[in-house]
Order: structure tokens, then C-alpha cells, then sequence
């Protein structure tokens, strides 16, 4: 079998805040890799299906990367961008990961653009089940374990209830907050009460 | 079926054999080769005093473009690029080259010799592509021929003749033979639109003899154009068995016997002498300090009069005010860094999908293609990695580099995959064209365009769904193609043009934007 004998993203990554370094045979790379796809400052980016990081709470951070890294999120076939998103994170170090969320951590919370207009108020109703956890004002909740949802992309909070709904997110084992997820997101019994649901959401915290 | 036919029905006959695409794509390629006109008609006007300063966002050809372009025209440009190497998808990988894919970086550790390299984007150069030509000649890049076509390289399908590899010409001798008896089974003067006379029609079926090499009853038995199976030199050489077109036809690939080598991929091709990053390097001498590299656009602002450009430099925020900006960041990109561009524009702009494209190459410990009678060109095979390039420079060194893959299409199947399992799909699948490839080839570099920093995309497409540019996909087209209100911010690239994915794309879209801009500075002088 050929393997590609490579630098461990790790090593880049425990650089953090000096842009750049020269490596072997002065070759240059970037470690400041979220913002190609997260956009600059986190700010989120639909046109490559990546939302925003912007204002996201430290331990939420910290978590999901932690979890692409353990297979749990991006492993699932159907999961596209988490696939993505899996690659990054795989050979991260816990030094790693810590450096990267007290980058990521100092963006300033910059509420995403709204792209949907669904009809928020029978959002709101659905919404109930929810607030339990992610809090009345989608302000999150680290108790709970359940991170803040206002600001955040419409389509992204869209996208992942069709894959919690799928099971496309939340059945890799050890996903227990995912599993939680599968069972609310099953009470949205179509994409009109998905879209209600994230308008309504759209309509907090801003 | 009758035993004439006229030549409408011949067409019709052609086309349900072919199916009607092969002969779109036949017609196409012979007759629509885009043009463009000379880089040398070219001529600016020097710069309003006070309006000098151009910004030139990425370091694309596109952008080098520009920056060269209005350099010789008095300009004071500043090219800010967000990598540390200029050129974009014109990239060449060599010994101790990063391959900066996001979560799959690679090292290259090839021979570190001057023929050991791959072009990871841009790859030919077509005689038609005058303006690149102009550029090359005009920069100083040196220039060989590129061998796409070889009758002896191999095509290979699983449906066809239970997967046995055969020889390039084996395919086209056979295909032709058939087709040339089928038109002189066809050809009767008297059904024609146009008759031909007595003398005319002995010359066209003496030419569709020749077509097809055909014997003398006007029926195809096999041609010496296939191969020998031995001998042709001290003994008489032994012709190979004629390969029933039935058993051709059962492959998907039939058509490449007519379209891989036409048109834009038809003779002459060209490759800089080095690699195709030769023509990058050609621009970049030439403007020196102008090229700011690692420098990411952080944001953008239209002002009145102007535009702002903010970027980050050693971990440290900086702006510039230019009274220009050409902007060859990749659509997809720019929409995640903040600007204040009219609505009209991010809608244009999140109109264009990202293109797919992947490629790998392997370092082959020896040129085994040689000792196979092949020297460059393409096997062709119906499995994702759907090609292998042998290189045509090189010739008789102890080693060279393959094109392992190049799927130009639905890119994603190999972009999803692990390293691991990229590198044992193109060898599995590589294997079929060469028993012994897996023992041949080491240290695999796989290029998922789609995936890697800074690009996330491979050329821009327009189309939807097959390429089709219906009224709406051009009313964004038009839209941004034109400068911004004020006209001070230009997209470029090869994402502002109708056919994108070769460099003279991308300096075409350069030159209209320049075009546009010296009108109005002229106009205003």
C-alpha cells in the first residue's frame, strides 16, 4: 500500500496566531484554514455550505470539533459538508483544537444574513420543544449541552434538521446530543414546518 | 432500409448509429473553436494623473494579466495574493511542493529533476489560444510540443470484448473500417442531392477506400493501421485480427475515436518547457514586488471614486485605496469575505456552481509506457480515473511522472474519498490498462480541486446541469461581467467567460475588463 508521507495537520495547526512559517524545502502553508470555507472572521458562507462560526460559544466550538474528530459528526455517507469538515479534523491534537477554538473564539457574534421567509409564527409553536434546551430566545444553553441558534445560517439550522431527521447525524455512536436531536427534529413532519421553525429562529436574538 | 441512401439519410443514419451527441460534438469541435483576437492589438492609455492605482485581487492569470497589461501602461498595480505561490489552477507540483488540500495536505517527494513534475490545473496549450501565445512569447516562456494522441496508447472498458485493453489505433483503424464500408454500401449517384459524375464518384470512393483502408471489394478486412501482431520488418509482418465494430460499439468510449482528438485537444498542443507554471513564472519575473503573496483580502468596499480593499499580512490588518480593482477571487470565496457589492451582484455571483475536477499522478520507478511502444499521449478508460497521460518530455530518463487521473466531470466521486482510498482506486483501475502498474508506480498526489485552500473549486460553471446558457444564466452573466456602478470594480477570470477552464479564458475575461476600463478612462480625459 503507497501512503502519502505528510506533515500532521497538528503540527500546523499548534502555530496559531503567527500567519505562516516556512517548512521544508520553504514551502509555505496557511494554517488559517477555517476561514477559506467559514468565510473571513467566521462570518459563514453559503456558497460552500459553510456557517457561520462568528460569536459561537467556546464549548460548542470545542465539542464539535472534538466530535468530527472522533467520527461521531461527518462519518455518515449522506453528510456532505460533515464529511468535509471530518477531513479537517481527523488528526487534530487536543493542543490543537484548543488553539484553534481561542482563534476562532475571539470573532466577534455577527448574526448571519436571513435567506428565508417562512411563516415564522407557526415557527414559533413548533419552536416550544425546542426552547427547553436551546433557551426561549435561542440563546443556547451550555448546561444542556445545547448551543445558541440565533444568528446562526437559516439554511445551516435547516440543513442539519433534515439530517438529524434522516439520521444522518446523530446514530454514529456516541453522539449523545445528536441522539436527542434525532427524536425533536422527527416531530418536524416536513420541510414547510423545517422552514417555519428556522424563520421563527430568525426572528430572535438579533 | 434501402440499399442507397441520400446523404440527408445518410446523416441520420450516422446519428442513430453514434447517437445525435456524437455528431453535435463532432461538429462542434470542428467548426466552433472560440476565437479571441491578438494580445498585440492591445493599447491603453496612460493613466489620468491621480487615478494610477490599481488593485489586483489574486494572482490568477487573470490577474497577472491585468497587473502586466497596465504596468506597461503606466499603472502602479499591487497584485494581493492570499497563497504563497502565484498562478491559481495553473500549478505544478515538483519535489517538496505542498499540495495544500484542506485535511489532506501532501508533501511531494518525487526525483527532483527537471522532467519530474505534473500540472495539476492547466495542462495544453492549443494553437489557437493566441493571446496565452502572445504572452509566452512576449514573457520569455520556452515552448514544446505536447503529444495528446497515441495510436499506441490503450482504451479500456469493462463492456467491451470482456474487458481486454486495446491498442488507441486498434480502436479508430476498425471504427474507420467499418464506417467506410458502410458509405460505400451507401454511396449511390443516382439518390444524391447533388450527383456527382462518373469521374467524381471513383475519386470519393477512392476516398472512402482510403478512410477506411478497405480491399478491393469495398469491404473492411482488417488494416496493417491496427498493429502487427509481429514481424514487418525482416519477415512479413502479420496484421492483427480485424475487430468486429459490434464489439467495439458495446463501449461508451466509441466516440472518443472522433472527438477526444478534435478541436481544442486536436494538434498542435503545446506545454512550457518545465512545466506549465512556466507561463506563471513568465509574469511574475516580469512584475517583480508587484505580487504580494500570503496576503488574504479581508474585505472589500466600493466607495465613490474608488475601491478599499482590506487584507491581512503577518497576522496584521492593512488597507489600500485604489481607483481600480480587478477581482479574480473565485466567486465562492468572495462571497465569505464582507463587501458592499449591489444585490444584483451577489445574486450573479451565487449563481455559478464550483467546478469538480480531480486529478493524481504517480512518480513511475521506470517508463513503462515506453517499453510499450508509447511516448505521451492519453489511455483512455471507462472507470473514474477515466485517463493516463504518459509525459511527452523526458523521453528515455530513468523515470517520469503519470497523470493517474483526470475526472473532468463529477470530480467528487475521488474528492470524498481518504488519500488511502483515492490512491487504491487509481491503482485497481489503473491496472487495467497496465498488468504491472501497481509495481511501476510510488508516492501518489492526488488534486481535488474542490478541496483545496484558496480554490475550492476548480473553473466556475455557468451551465446548468450539462452546460446548457438558457436567458436567465446569462442575464447574470452580463451582470457581472460589467463593471461595478461607477466602474471601478471588474470580476475577471475564467469565471467571466463563456467557456472557462483554459488560461486563454481567463485572459480573455482580463482583456475585456481592461478594454472596458480604458473606454471610460479615455472618455473622461
Amino acid at each position: 500500500m503507497i501512503k502519502v508521507v505528510g506533515l500532521s495537520v497538528s503540527l500546523l495547526m499548534a502555530t496559531i496566531g503567527s500567519s505562516a512559517f516556512a517548512q521544508a524545502n520553504s514551502e509555505y502553508y496557511n494554517d488559517h484554514y477555517c476561514t477559506t470555507c467559514h468565510g473571513v472572521d467566521g462570518i459563514g458562507n453559503e456558497e460552500v455550505s459553510a456557517p457561520r462560526l462568528a460569536g459561537m460559544e467556546v464549548w460548542y466550538l470545542q465539542r464539535q470539533l472534538e466530535s468530527f474528530r472522533a467520527g461521531i459528526r461527518g462519518t455518515h455517507k449522506m453528510d456532505l459538508q460533515g464529511i468535509e469538515m471530518r477531513a479537517m479534523a481527523e488528526d487534530l491534537s487536543d493542543a490543537s483544537i484548543k488553539d484553534i477554538v481561542a482563534w476562532v473564539g475571539t470573532w466577534e457574534f455577527k448574526p448571519a444574513p436571513i435567506t428565508f421567509a417562512g411563516d415564522a409564527e407557526a415557527g414559533k409553536a413548533l419552536y416550544t420543544a425546542c426552547a427547553s434546551c436551546h433557551g426561549a430566545q435561542a440563546q443556547g444553553n451550555e448546561a444542556m449541552g445545547a448551543p445558541a441558534l440565533a444568528g446562526q445560517n437559516d439554511w445551516y439550522l435547516a440543513t442539519q434538521l433534515h439530517n438529524f431527521k434522516k439520521a444522518y447525524r446523530g446514530r454514529q455512536p456516541g453522539d449523545r446530543f445528536g441522539s436527542q436531536m434525532i427524536v425533536m427534529a422527527s416531530m418536524l413532519v416536513d420541510d414547510t414546518a423545517i422552514e417555519n421553525i428556522v424563520s421563527y429562529i430568525n426572528t430572535l436574538g438579533r | 432500409m434501402s440499399n442507397s441512401v441520400s446523404r440527408r439519410e445518410f446523416m441520420h443514419l450516422l446519428g442513430s448509429t453514434f447517437g445525435a451527441g456524437a455528431l453535435v460534438h463532432m461538429g462542434a469541435a470542428l467548426s466552433l473553436m472560440p476565437n479571441t483576437a491578438t494580445a498585440a492589438s492591445l493599447s491603453f492609455a496612460a493613466p489620468s494623473p491621480g487615478k494610477e492605482k490599481v488593485l489586483v485581487l489574486g494572482a490568477g492569470i487573470s490577474g497577472l494579466t491585468v497587473a502586466w497589461e497596465l504596468t506597461k501602461a503606466g499603472y502602479d498595480c499591487t497584485v494581493l495574493e492570499a497563497s504563497n505561490r502565484a498562478g491559481g489552477r495553473v500549478m505544478t507540483v515538483r519535489s517538496g511542493d505542498v499540495v495544500d488540500e484542506i485535511g489532506n495536505r501532501q508533501v511531494c517527494e518525487w526525483d527532483d529533476e527537471p522532467h519530474m513534475y505534473f500540472n495539476a490545473g492547466a495542462a495544453r496549450i492549443p494553437s489557437t489560444h493566441r493571446n496565452l501565445l502572445a504572452y509566452c512569447k512576449e514573457l520569455g516562456v520556452e515552448l514544446e510540443m505536447f503529444i495528446n494522441e497515441s495510436k499506441t496508447a490503450y482504451v479500456q472498458d469493462d463492456a467491451m470484448m470482456g474487458g481486454q485493453r486495446i491498442r488507441n489505433g486498434e480502436m479508430s483503424t476498425n471504427v474507420r473500417g467499418f464506417l467506410a464500408e458502410l458509405f460505400a454500401k451507401s454511396y449511390t449517384n443516382a439518390q444524391l442531392d447533388e450527383p456527382f459524375s462518373d469521374s467524381e464518384s471513383e475519386k470519393i470512393l477512392g476516398l472512402i477506400s482510403q478512410f477506411g483502408d478497405l480491399n478491393e471489394n469495398m469491404l473492411y478486412k482488417g488494416s496493417y493501421r491496427a498493429g502487427y501482431v509481429s514481424g514487418g520488418f525482416l519477415d512479413h509482418g502479420v496484421q492483427k485480427d480485424m475487430i468486429a465494430f459490434k464489439k467495439l460499439m458495446q463501449s461508451q468510449m466509441l466516440r472518443l475515436s472522433f472527438t477526444a482528438n478534435e478541436g481544442e485537444t486536436g494538434p498542435m498542443l503545446m506545454q512550457p518547457v518545465g512545466g506549465m507554471d512556466g507561463v506563471i513564472k513568465g509574469f511574475t519575473r516580469a512584475l517583480g514586488e508587484k505580487v504580494i503573496y500570503k496576503a488574504p483580502v479581508m474585505g472589500l468596499t466600493l466607495k465613490e471614486g474608488g475601491v478599499e480593499v482590506s487584507y491581512e499580512r503577518d497576522g496584521v490588518r492593512q488597507s489600500i485605496d485604489a481607483d481600480f480593482c480587478f477581482n479574480c477571487i473565485p466567486s465562492h470565496l468572495m462571497s465569505g469575505i464582507p463587501n458592499n457589492f449591489p444585490s444584483e451582484y451577489l445574486q450573479a455571483m451565487k449563481y455559478i456552481r464550483r467546478g469538480e475536477a480531480y486529478k493524481s499522478a504517480f512518480q513511475a520507478k521506470q517508463r513503462f509506457w515506453e517499453d510499450d511502444d508509447i511516448y505521451g499521449g492519453i489511455s483512455w478508460i471507462n472507470a473514474p480515473i477515466q485517463q493516463i497521460w504518459y509525459p511527452p518530455h523526458g523521453i528515455h530518463k530513468d523515470k517520469g511522472i503519470v497523470l493517474a487521473a483526470y475526472n473532468f466531470g463529477g470530480g467528487m466521486h475521488f474528492t470524498r474519498m481518504t488519500q488511502e482510498q483515492r490512491v487504491e482506486a487509481a491503482l485497481a483501475q489503473g491496472e487495467k490498462l497496465h498488468p504491472n502498474y501497481r509495481e511501476m508506480v510510488e508516492k501518489p498526489i492526488t488534486i481535488a480541486w474542490h478541496r483545496m485552500n484558496h480554490m475550492l473549486g476548480c473553473s466556475g460553471r455557468w451551465g446548468n446541469n450539462g452546460g446548457d446558457w438558457s436567458m436567465e444564466t446569462q442575464s447574470f452573466f452580463n451582470r457581472l461581467q460589467q463593471a461595478t456602478p461607477g466602474g471601478r470594480h471588474y470580476f475577471i477570470g475564467d469565471q467571466m467567460s463563456y467557456h472557462g477552464a483554459w488560461q486563454e479564458s481567463a485572459i480573455a475575461s482580463a482583456h475585456w475588463a481592461l478594454a472596458d476600463m480604458d473606454q471610460r478612462v479615455r472618455a473622461q480625459a
